[in-house]
């Protein structure tokens, strides 16, 4: 426990050895990796996270390299994750993104780390979302995230950050038809890269047409010509970044949907139950939650163990307050629960929850229990109802 | 540990440091190791020793393999230096190409863990690195 509070001082006191380590546990789900994010949220928050995405060959890589130089020249400390697809029958993966953003290797103030998709389709990394958070705590004032190029099914991209980038090239025959649907609609940015080839100018009035098309939004998508190679147009999609940033920050805030760090220490000791098992806080907000226990006399069963009751308890109560972290309420309708190991009297066990996917409707969380010794206790999966009604700040009701 | 050492695919990071810009040894090798089912970092050739350190420790590798076939292998020794410095201690160098049979001592003794000749084996190659980075991953601190 000791070891994850330092090493949490140590990444957000910019340490770049802790922060490849701590990457390490959250891409490979270490067991410490639960308990290190949940005390990451409340460090996060500064980032601006940006997706760039698009077809094979479009010039993702390069135009990520020409973004992070003008980002530096504005000052900007950069994280970048870069995503490429791993080999569906040996799990193996050659990481080459890396091989355009060279002149960065050096600089202090960029740190890329390469993640392999694994098994995961959608053109993103399962841990994606995790690798955000821990570069976002880091002090990274943007963050860039570029996906496997896959072309229509990426929208997981645009769940996944908050300015999401979607880059065109012409001369890729019919490379407009690659990009109407799905992704055209979760496009904040549209870049028409390899500008300083033929046809780009039409390129960019077909996208202009089909945006025409569309109702009108509060943010319309701008349609910006780049030349990665000339750097022609990067500041304008710095400047339009940034822009997007500001207004979905006021958005935001108009609709109070900015999630409250502090929704599981206001919860918690409402909760009578978990109160009387004696359950702390350690860390939470954001879709995380962590909260801990010492087992007493009065939790031992006829076997002399744990009751299975009070492991579960603590788990649903990670669960609970990990759900209903966003401010808005959220009722529990399932909940499974493995117990690997036996539970002692006077162990002290502590109980990670962390989101694994949240929709309009339904969110589903996992929670690991994991005793002194660091083993893993128990192993919880549950699936909560959003109800929707805001969560009340300060009433005991 | 709830998840097994090598449920997690080793880390390598495949790249050439000084002049020489022969890479295709360095690629089939990277495709070697990828269909073993390990993550390969690819960089290419001409790459600087700060570079390949700054590389190694953003991407936290479990095993540098240096292509070298006109002698740069004579510089190996300085990135082991600059590795340790970094406090990258835990990480295994292997140095793959043309090096003469007398320089092979030397590399080792300066902290080279395994030079491959030309002719060596894909499973020869594989086995070793594979087992290199169960070594450097035993090493290395948790976070």
């Amino acid at each position: 426990m000791s070891d994850v509070s330092t090493a949490v001082d140590r990444l957000v006191g910019g340490d770049k050895a802790t922060l490849a380590r701590a990457l390490t546990a959250v891409e490979n789900a270490r067991p410490q990796a639960r308990e290190l994010l949940a005390a990451l949220q409340q460090h996060t928050g500064g980032a601006h996270v940006v997706g760039v995405t698009g077809a094979p060959g479009v010039g993702k890589s390069t135009l990520c390299n020409a973004l992070i130089r003008e980002w530096r020249a504005r000052g900007r400390r950069v994280g970048v994750i870069a995503v490429d697809p791993s080999s569906p029958l040996t799990g193996g993966a050659v990481l080459g993104d890396r091989v355009r953003m060279h002149e960065h290797d050096e600089d202090d103030g960029v740190f890329i780390r390469s993640l392999a998709a694994r098994s995961n389709a959608g053109g993103l990394a399962a841990s994606t979302t995790d690798v955000i958070t821990v570069l976002d705590a880091a002090g990274m004032d943007c963050v860039l995230v570029e996906t496997v190029g896959t072309g229509q099914s990426e929208v997981d991209i645009a769940r996944t950050v908050r300015s999401t980038v979607v880059v065109s090239a012409p001369g890729l025959g019919d490379d407009v038809q690659a990009i109407k649907a799905g992704i055209l609609e979760v496009a904040d940015v549209l870049v028409v890269n390899k500008a300083d080839l033929p046809h780009a100018e039409q390129c960019a009035r077909q996208l202009r047409a089909m945006l025409s098309l569309r109702e009108v939004r509060a943010w319309q998508p701008p349609v910006i010509m780049t030349s990665a190679q000339t750097d022609q147009g990067l500041q304008d999609l710095a400047d339009a970044l940034q822009r997007h940033n500001d207004e979905s920050n006021v958005e935001d805030a108009a609709h109070g949907s900015i999630a409250f760090a502090d929704w599981p220490q206001r919860l918690l000791p409402r909760d009578r139950f978990a109160q009387h098992l004696g359950i702390e806080l350690l860390a939470g907000g954001g879709g995380h939650a962590s909260v801990r226990m010492r087992v007493q006399a009065e939790h031992i069963s006829f076997n002399g163990t744990c009751h299975g009751g009070v492991t579960f308890s603590l788990a649903d109560t990670a669960f609970g307050l990990a759900s209903n972290s966003h401010g808005v309420v959220a009722a529990a309708i399932d909940a499974h629960i493995t117990y690997p190991r036996a539970v002692r009297i006077n162990d002290t066990l502590t109980a990670s929850a962390v989101e694994e996917s949240r929709g309009r409707r339904f969110a589903t969380y996992r929670v690991i229990v994991t005793r002194t010794d660091g083993a893993t206790v128990a192993t919880f999966t549950g699936t909560v109802a959003i109800i929707g009604d805001k969560q009340n700040r300060d009433s005991q009701k | 540990m709830s998840v097994k050492d090598n449920a997690v695919p080793a880390k390598v990071l495949v790249t050439k440091i000084g002049l020489d810009g022969h890479d295709r040894g360095s690629r089939v090798v990277a495709a070697y190791l990828r269909d073993a089912g390990m993550e390969v970092i690819y960089t290419g050739p001409w790459q600087r020793i700060p570079a390949v350190v700054a590389l190694t420790q953003e991407e936290d590798v479990d095993v540098v393999g240096i292509s070298s076939l006109a002698t740069d292998h004579l510089i190996v020794p300085k990135l082991v230096r600059a590795l340790e410095e970094a406090g990258l201690a835990h990480v295994r160098v292997v140095v793959g190409g043309i090096v003469p049979d007398d320089e092979v001592a030397t590399l080792q003794e300066r902290g080279v863990s395994k030079v491959f000749h030309p002719g060596s084996s894909r499973e020869e190659i594989v086995a070793t690195v594979q087992r290199l980075a169960q070594e450097a991953r035993r090493e290395r601190p948790e976070i």
